[in-house]
């Protein structure tokens, strides 16, 4: 027995997701602050967060999968591969070429089609439905940004606030590492890294999460070095409470409207980031940016194939939107710094 | 003190105004200066052909360029002994460096000897490196020994040259490569020396002999009549040992491998691998320097194949070559831009992509619209060969796999519907491929079917079963059955189609993984024996089935030797029967080996055939004297280019469209104006 | 002062060794030189084989100091990379440094303009939108901002070429030329393009330093003695915010010499940014290593410039 197959895996990993965000709901409810914070941002950004919620739905619709099931003389690789909700709704639809949306023969040559007028958003150059792919995209866009985020952010607090905190030669550590990575171009270490630690999706987020976590570990180290002046830190360390419960009780919750909007912020940028690595040939298999990079030949051809990039790049586009405003709503909401700004 | 305030905001407020007013008018300058044309103009009569290239060659270097991105460039600038008649059909050689024709002489023993006498006064292209012979030269006479020289260079392992084999028929060709190896080997101070002194040291090929400065004797140990092929290639080129010698990366300057040294129709002026290059005629060729000799080559010729004169093709009949001053060649790695650029007259020829292809096409004739643009369609099967390979060495698909592989690479072939690709790829630009041997080339029989070439599911899925992987699951992991794919197109478009090969491997439940890397190192990964299934291509290089069939006769090994069998496929009967084959005149017996030869491939299936290109070249009605070769060679000398009907079309057909700019301007004022009204309002 | 601008420089340098640290762990201790012969080369290709080619490229050493004092790839690491002698290729085996020089050009001839033009067009649309803040105007450009930051550049770049270039046919689709005569109009399509890609991030960060700047006590003195908005806002808000600015502007510039990737590789511009994609797309780890550790150094000595001339402008900033 070799472990567990990569599917059973991915389905843990996705119930501990749901099972965390619904205790981290639950504890959201019971916390007056973050009650009425999550009621502030739901009355200014109901449509992007439905939004959000959309696009959460169907990636983890696509994100439970299991072995068998299929219907009876389908052939090939299917039999034996584990099939998340997604590709059972569309188990048998792939033409041999080009579809326009809702068509009932092929877009070059107008052969009839196997299942006309079926694909909503028309099939690609191998026959592919785009709606298809688009849906499996949103998975493959939250894996991104989730996965980058939970990689990076625990650093970045675990830096930040050690050296903030603790001071003196882990601070010094802390800093030149900070300022050593900081004058690294992004992009290039990015490349770099995914080079060297081989293509796919964990090392994409690995390597995103490596050039990433600078901006937020600078910034909780700053907030952590006022907080521990604070009257009551000082007090309870007079006290002699144990570093490590100061750190939990005091510092941590102060930091966490940080750690949320660092969330929301880095996401859309995490998502962008991808579709540009995308082209360069090293992202993600599946991701929109994959399926931009394949399409933007096909504005050329006449009669011009519109669907596939319409429709990926809407997708991306409606995700980032929705995200960046409710970061930006995010932010209005639990830093009131900036909304002086805005006075 | 509030008066002055006022004038000084007013004076201020003036100067930002003209500020603002310097700013608009520059702007608008910069927009209206600008075109589209991506040329700086040329000079008053000056004929210049445009072309593009995608990636640069990785070696200009005679002995080693074998593929037709470094081809365009040396058969322009490397003249060769022999070379073929432009518009002949079938393709005729005729002399070119060479006095005449060599006559061929067998001796008592089996061998051959082919005699070649140069042309006297020939000289090589002005060159620094000539240097090395004198202060001051610039240049120096071709003699027989730049030839042997050549050779010498073919056999030489360092050189590491992939025609090897074919030269090998040279008597004592192989002897060199073994002693000058062996010499390197053994002293040191020997291995240090400049080659040409090496060469002449280790005493030159026994068969490749200079009885005296302007004649070249070639003796082969046996028959081998393909030999003159090669001997009109640039291979065999004459190449000066004071280039060698001079351009050796140090010290700043060049490798040969980017700074070729020829005696061709022009030479390479400028060359910037990441930008551009272009070609200038040669002044030190013989057309120019001996128009009086009128050298087959460097007139325009004045017979052709019928048709030719109703195709406008001998209207320059007699007339001296070259007809251009410059051939100007930009980068372009995108398809869409450089066919865009075709379309608005910026490149004078160019293939159909695929994405405009029903834009250019109307069943088998040009759309009016292009018709209209005056542009001219050429279309002919070319002499090649695609097809996807296995490597026989490997312990999967290979030969160690016994009759499982063998029923493993039926199964697969039977699953690809080359139909289905050049449809949805090549727009049907294609002829599915039954045998390696194209149109055209003896050996090719119509109605050929290969039996693992016609797609069928069913059958390929009980060969699955018989080979052991019932269900494409294998046994040993319980998985489906993983195999790599090496591609080395990494475009979103050559990752697509190689999809389009796995797609249909699915349907067996095999599992095949693309492993994309670049052209370079795809060569590299070949050399070294580290793929499993491939994809290549074969071009002519010269018009016989020996030159297709060669690809898996297990010589050419790229494991046992380094040659293009990338498969690695050999086996006894097959080279027996090629051996045989390639010696022969033909004939029915020809025709029944290759037969033979046919059926132990189509059986043992190394390589999954998959089509013969159809090439559509477009070109503009201003480009003249077009005829495709179907070998990879370059004719720029006899093209010429009516360049003011060029100037006028390009004139006519790139017309901006303005009245967007004006709409621009218009909503910019329309949002300022507002603005800068509250603005005065407000300080006043 | 002269302590200051030691200690200043000398923590750069620690930082360039820093730097350099990281790239060899990450070239040379993670990757290890026979994975990187292997990448270039395939996965079975035979040891012989890659002992040529790691002896070729300068791997064929032991990597720590500890192994093997006289002789080992750290040391080698830095001393190469300090003295600027990076070497061949792995790809093509042709010489880095050369390639750079050849690169260095085009990218600048795109890049200074683009900062230039950004410049031009983002601060005077950010004043615009501050000038009208809380109200429409402020909030239609703030979701215009968020907008075009939404778009990813792959396709502001796929609809210029299709609309700028194929359909009102005013620039070439492509290409460049390095002449000064025809290098204006192979700019202008790429310089639109990075002009308006980064217009949303600009104008949204130009407002907020804008909106700052503009609640300060001064700008509400001034409010009070009754000077017009619109003065306010060119004297004394965008005064102000020039330092906010500049400082954007000076820690741009190193990367200037780095290109851009995206837009250089999409035009045909053979600069910096393109030679590193074709190092992407070859695996080519010594010219990408090269690249990473010339995009620190300059960032590095960027920074170093900029906080030794506040150093020099604002003297508390010495004792810090």
């Amino acid at each position: 027995m070799s472990g567990l197959d990569p599917y059973v895996w991915s389905n843990l990993v996705t119930v501990a997701l749901v099972v965390g965000g619904l205790a981290l709901a639950r504890f959201v409810r019971g916390q007056r602050l973050w009650r009425e914070a999550s009621v502030e941002l739901w009355r200014r950004r109901r449509v992007a967060i439905v939004v959000v919620g959309v696009y959460l739905v169907i990636a983890l619709l696509d994100s439970i999968a299991w072995k068998g099931g299929v219907p009876e003389g389908t052939v090939g690789v299917l039999p034996n591969a584990p099939l998340t909700v997604v590709d059972r709704l569309f188990l048998d639809t792939k033409e041999a070429s080009y579809s326009a949306p809702l068509a009932d023969v092929e877009f070059y040559g107008g052969r009839p089609l196997r299942r006309p007028g079926t694909h909503l958003l028309g099939t690609d150059i191998l026959g592919r439905d785009v709606l298809y792919m688009s849906l499996k995209g949103a998975r493959v866009a939250l894996l991104i940004g989730g996965l980058t985020s939970l990689i990076a952010i625990p650093i970045a607090l675990f830096f930040g606030v050690g050296a903030g905190y603790f001071g003196g030669r882990f601070d010094d550590f802390v800093f030149f590492l900070i300022s050593t990575l900081a004058s690294m171009p992004g992009i290039l270490l990015l490349i770099a890294l995914i080079m060297v630690m081989g293509r796919g999706t964990l090392s994409v987020c690995v390597a995103l999460a490596v050039t990433g976590w600078v901006g937020f570990c600078r910034l909780s180290r700053a907030e952590t070095l006022k907080l521990r002046e604070l009257d009551y830190v000082v007090a309870a360390r007079a006290l002699g409470v144990s570093e490590p419960r100061i750190i939990w009780r005091h510092v941590l919750p102060n930091l966490a409207h940080l750690i949320v909007i660092t969330f929301v912020l880095m996401f859309s940028g995490l998502v962008l980031s991808e579709a540009v690595l995308s082209w360069l040939g090293i992202g993600v298999d599946g991701s929109w940016g994959q399926m931009i990079d394949g399409a933007r030949d096909e504005l050329s051809r006449e009669p011009i194939v519109w669907w596939n990039i319409g429709a990926a790049g809407t997708a991306l586009f409606g995700l980032i939107l929705a995200v960046n405003a409710v970061g930006d709503a995010v932010r209005d909401v639990l830093d009131p710094r900036t909304l002086r700004a805005g006075e | 003190m509030e008066r002055g305030d006022v004038a000084g905001t007013k004076g201020r407020g003036r100067r930002r105004t003209r500020v603002l007013v310097a700013l608009v008018v520059l702007a608008t300058l910069y927009a209206a200066g600008c075109s589209n044309d991506p040329y700086p103009p040329e000079a008053p009569g000056e004929k210049v052909l445009y072309g593009a290239f995608e990636e640069a060659p990785r070696s200009l270097d005679p002995a080693t360029a074998y593929d037709t991105r470094a081809h365009a460039i040396t058969g322009a600038v490397y003249a060769t002994l022999l070379e073929y008649h432009f518009l002949k059909r079938p393709l005729e050689l005729m002399p070119s460096l060479a006095v005449a024709m060599p006559e061929e002489r067998a001796l008592a023993d089996g061998r051959v000897v082919y005699r070649f006498e140069l042309r006297r006064d020939l000289l090589f292209a002005d060159d620094a490196c000539f240097e090395l012979g004198g202060a001051g030269r610039r240049t120096r006479e071709i003699l027989a020994a730049d030839v042997a020289f050549q050779i010498a260079r073919l056999a030489d392992p360092k050189v590491g040259s992939p025609v090897v084999e074919p030269f090998s028929h040279i008597e004592g060709f192989s002897d060199f490569a073994a002693a000058l190896a062996a010499r390197r080997e053994s002293d040191a101070a020997f291995a240090a020396r400049p080659v040409h002194e090496q060469y002449a040291a280790v005493g030159g090929i026994r068969g490749a002999r200079t009885p005296s400065s302007h004649v070249l004797e070639i003796v082969l140990d046996k028959p081998y009549p393909q030999i003159l092929y090669w001997l009109a290639m640039e291979f065999s080129t004459p190449v000066p040992w004071e280039a060698i010698a001079f351009y050796d990366g140090a010290e700043g300057r060049p490798r040969f491998d980017d700074h070729p040294v020829g005696a061709g129709p022009f030479v390479l002026s400028v060359y910037d691998k990441q930008a551009r290059y272009t070609l200038v005629p040669n002044r030190n060729w013989h057309g120019l320097r001996h128009p009086e000799w009128q050298a087959p080559g460097t007139v325009y010729p004045s017979e052709g194949e019928p048709g030719d004169r109703e195709a406008g093709l001998l209207e320059d009949a007699g007339r001296p070559l070259p007809f251009l001053d410059r051939v100007e060649v930009r980068r372009d790695k995108e398809s869409i831009p450089r066919f865009n650029k075709f379309l608005q007259g910026y490149y004078d020829a160019s293939g159909i992509i695929k994405e405009s292809f029903d834009k250019v096409m109307q069943g088998d004739a040009l759309s009016p619209e292009m018709q209209a643009m005056g542009i001219e369609l050429g279309k002919a099967v070319s002499p090649d060969f695609f097809y996807l390979g296995f490597n026989m060495d490997d312990a999967v698909v290979g030969r160690a796999g016994g009759e499982r592989s063998r029923k493993l690479r039926q199964a697969m072939s039977l699953v690809l519907d080359t139909e289905e690709f050049l449809r949805v790829f090549l727009n049907g630009r294609g002829l599915p491929a039954q045998s390696p041997v194209p149109p055209g080339i003896y050996g090719y029989e119509e109605d050929y079917r290969n039996p693992y070439r016609q797609v069928d599911l069913e059958r390929a899925r009980a060969l699955m079963i018989e080979a052991g992987y019932p269900g494409g699951i294998d046994p040993r992991t319980g998985e489906a059955l993983k195999l790599t794919f090496d591609s080395y197109n990494t475009s979103a478009q050559g990752l697509t189609q190689t999809r389009f090969y796995t797609h249909a491997w699915q349907q067996l439940g095999i599992d095949v993984q693309i492993d994309a890397t670049n052209y370079n190192q795809f060569q590299e990964k070949l050399r070294n024996g580290a793929y499993q299934v491939f994809e290549s291509g074969w071009v002519a290089d010269y018009p016989d089935p020996e030159n297709f069939l060669f690809l898996v006769w297990g010589e050419m090994g790229q494991s046992k030797s380094g040659g293009p069998n990338y498969a690695n496929f050999a086996d006894p009967r097959f080279d027996r029967l090629f051996l045989s084959m390639k010696t022969r005149e033909n004939g029915p017996r020809r025709l029944a080996e290759i037969r033979e030869m046919k059926e132990i491939l189509a059986r043992e299936r190394p390589w999954i055939e998959l089509f013969h290109r159809e090439d559509y070249a477009l070109y503009h009605g201003w480009v003249k004297n077009v005829k495709p070769m179907g070998l990879s060679m370059p004719t720029y000398q006899y093209r010429d280019v009516d360049v003011e009907l060029r100037a006028r079309r390009r004139h006519e057909w790139n017309r901006p469209v303005t009245w967007p700019a004006w709409v621009l301007l218009g909503a910019g004022i329309a949002i300022l104006v507002p603005g800068i009204r509250t603005w005065r309002r407000e300080r006043q | 002062m002269a302590a200051y601008v030691i200690r200043r420089l000398a923590y750069g340098v620690g930082v360039v060794f820093g730097v350099l640290f990281l790239l060899f762990v990450l070239f040379f201790a993670v990757t290890e030189p026979d994975d990187i012969a292997r990448k270039a080369l395939g996965d079975k290709a035979p040891p012989e084989v890659l002992e040529i080619w790691k002896q070729n490229h300068g791997y064929d050493r032991p990597l720590w100091p500890w192994q093997d004092w006289g002789d080992n790839l750290l040391f080698d690491h830095y001393r190469k990379m300090l003295s600027f002698d990076f070497g061949l290729s792995d790809a093509d085996d042709s010489p880095i440094l050369d390639r750079i020089r050849a690169g260095m050009g085009p990218s600048l001839s795109l890049t200074v303009p683009l900062l230039v033009l950004s410049l031009v067009v983002a601060i005077p649309l950010s004043l615009v939108v501050a000038f009208f803040r809380e109200t429409y105007i402020d909030r239609m450009g703030v979701f215009l901002c968020v907008l075009a930051m939404s778009v990813s550049t792959l396709l502001y770049i796929i609809g210029a070429q299709f609309l700028i270039g194929k359909l009102l046919r005013w620039y070439p689709i492509s290409g460049f030329d390095s002449s000064l005569a025809m290098l204006p109009r192979f700019l202008a399509l790429p310089l639109i393009v990075g002009v308006v890609s980064g217009l949303g991030s600009d104008v949204r960060f130009y407002r907020t330093v804008f909106l700052e700047e503009s609640s300060r006590d001064f700008v509400r003195t001034a409010r009070a003695k009754g000077a017009g908005e619109s003065r306010i806002m060119l004297g004394h808000v965008l005064r102000n915010a020039m330092i906010p600015i500049l400082t954007r502007v000076v820690l741009a510039i190193p990367f200037l010499f780095m290109g851009s990737i995206l837009i250089e590789s999409f035009f045909g511009i053979p600069g910096l940014g393109s030679m590193t994609v074709d190092a992407i797309q070859a695996n080519d780890f010594s010219t990408l290593r090269t690249m990473v550790y010339i995009g620190s150094l300059l960032f590095v000595l960027g920074q170093v410039a900029t906080d030794l001339s506040y150093g020099l402008v604002d003297p508390r900033v010495r004792f810090e």
